[in-house]
């Protein structure tokens, strides 16, 4: 008897619960608190699913970053090859804002942007600190004083406009209405195209510079071996002014830069021993390097590519 | 080249920082006023563990100081830009899952339900989804609904301890329930999913009490209720 009623009872409440449920007929499945976590589920999913389209995302943007070094670092000044790897560099680091980044600004349209900050942040730091070493060979090459530009002006070139068909065929309709606001940029999204950006966070921009000293010095001593001491001495000052200017900041609670600004002084620590050495027996190894010159930049070449 | 380095970058980085240093530091004292609050409802609710009569009582008293909390968070969604929920919210999810906890608890004191986010969100004055501003986390709200596991084990045996041998009928039920629900999601391998592996031994212990209990024939054999039914009669009578 008791069992009787406890079915029909059961029976009853499943149906008052589940009336919208779809095919659910066993037990477990209507269970009001499998309904929730259901859907607590698919948004995990697609929390975690978004996390692991930015990693894959974020780790070409590094591959393609990591190989625009390689190629800047064959800059060499007896080859004259600057503009020409200049230019391609260039043209390679256009290409990753344009195709890479903005797929990545695609997935965060939307997103809160430091939510997903673990999964970009490793490829937005080696491409600050690839665009940032094309920027250094660019401010010697022109004879205008370059300087290195700041997150605000990479920011600017990670403006995007949505270009599929689809959307814009759906807000032809609004925009009419919309058009006063087309102004404004930023807030609004609706306009047509629809306006995003890859948000550039100033601290990874820093970390990225941070990363940028480990090139300069690995440039100042390869210069050391192709003879160029001009250009060791010059790096040296480089490294030396970005480093005060690290040390120089104050910033709490961020264990990544101080440990990047400890490996940033055993870079400048080296640097400065190169030009140490320059300067004491500068000239025997000048004269060293122009001896074995051609078989230096084979041995060269071979290891960036 | 040598004018390479743009010394100014440091210094807009500096102020920029500063600026973040300064929130921060505005976060961490509307944290800590939530912890006071929090704190003083979880001793509040400690006295379910050795007084059944006051349950009602701890409740009510609990359900005063979330209900202020729900005010200070109100002022630290003003602190936060728009938009920038997970840049700060290291400072704040720890004491949010306490929450999300005690208000799961109290519900379940009361009702004998699970509490939904919606209704979490709801009480604290959070938002549901972050497009509509500062919200509820679901990791925060699932990592609270597990402390609440662990807590609601030690409640079985204290409730057999005193005397009501029906409680941990309740609670193993609730908690299979729950269970299964955890078992529907893919977890990564983050602190939820630590958070998660320890809810077996949670379950584990309730289902020791409801044999310990069962084997001796200490429940009451003639009502036999299930937890829906009592769920359903606390409900009305709450």
């Amino acid at each position: 008897m008791s069992q009787n009623s406890r079915f029909r009872h059961n029976n009853r409440r499943n149906q008052q619960k589940h009336k919208t449920g779809q095919d659910s007929n066993f037990s477990e499945e209507l269970n009001p608190v499998v309904k929730v976590f259901q859907e607590y589920a698919l948004e995990l999913d697609d929390k975690h699913d978004r996390y692991e389209r930015i990693v894959k995302l974020s780790r070409d943007i590094t591959i393609e970053s990591k190989r625009i070094i390689f190629l800047l670092h064959t800059i060499d000044g007896r080859k004259n090859n600057r503009s020409k790897v200049l230019e391609e560099a260039e043209k390679r680091l256009t290409k990753v804002i344009e195709v890479n980044f903005k797929s990545i600004a695609l997935e965060l349209n939307g997103q809160d942007p430091y939510q997903y900050r673990c999964a970009y942040s490793p490829g937005l730091q080696e491409f600050i600190e690839a665009y940032s070493f094309m920027e250094y060979y660019k401010s010697g090459a022109d004879e205008k004083p370059g300087t290195m530009s700041d997150w605000m002006f990479l920011q600017q070139k990670m403006q995007y406009e949505r270009d599929d068909k689809l959307n814009t065929i759906t807000d032809e309709s609004q925009k009419t209405i919309e058009s006063p606001n087309q102004l404004d940029i930023e807030t609004d999204v609706k306009t047509v195209p629809q306006k995003f950006e890859f948000f550039v966070d100033p601290t990874e921009y820093i970390l990225g510079i941070a990363d940028l000293t480990g090139e300069l010095m690995r440039r100042c001593i390869n210069s050391l071996g192709s003879g160029e001491t001009d250009v060791c001495l010059e790096t040296c000052k480089v490294l030396q002014q970005l480093y005060s200017g690290y040390i120089s900041l104050n910033v709490q609670r961020c264990r990544e830069l101080s440990r990047k600004i400890y490996t940033m002084r055993q870079s400048v620590l080296k640097a400065e021993n190169v030009c140490y050495n320059v300067k004491v027996r500068g000239g025997e190894a000048a004269k060293w390097g122009a001896v074995f010159e051609n078989k230096m930049n084979d041995d060269l070449d071979e290891g960036f590519y | 080249m040598a004018n390479f380095v743009n010394l100014e970058v440091f210094s807009n980085y500096q102020k920029y920082i500063d600026n973040e240093q300064e929130i921060r530091e505005n976060i961490r004292i509307k944290v800590r006023e939530i912890e006071q609050l929090a704190k003083e409802a979880t001793i509040q609710l400690q006295i379910i563990h050795s007084d059944l009569s006051k349950i009602d009582g701890a409740c009510q008293a609990a359900r005063k100081q979330i209900a202020s909390c729900a005010g200070v968070y109100k002022q630290l969604s003003e602190i936060i830009p728009h938009g920038q929920y997970y840049r700060y919210s290291d400072h704040w999810t720890y004491i949010t899952q306490r929450l999300v906890f005690l208000i799961a608890m109290v519900v379940y004191l009361e009702a004998g339900f699970l509490v939904k986010r919606e209704t979490v969100a709801e009480m604290l004055g959070l938002q549901v989804s972050h497009t509509e501003g500062f919200h509820l986390d679901i990791e925060d709200y699932l990592m609270g609904i597990l402390q609440m596991a662990s807590e609601l084990s030690r409640f079985a045996t204290n409730s057999v301890t005193m005397g009501d041998y029906d409680r941990p009928l309740n609670i193993s039920h609730f908690m299979a329930n729950l269970n299964s629900g955890f078992r529907l999601l893919n977890l990564k391998n983050d602190g939820l999913r630590k958070r998660f592996d320890a809810l077996k031994y949670d379950v584990k212990k309730i289902e020791e009490v409801v044999y310990d209990i069962s084997i001796r024939g200490l429940r009451n054999e003639t009502t036999q209720p299930t937890a829906e039914d009592t769920a359903a009669n606390e409900t009305t009578s709450a």
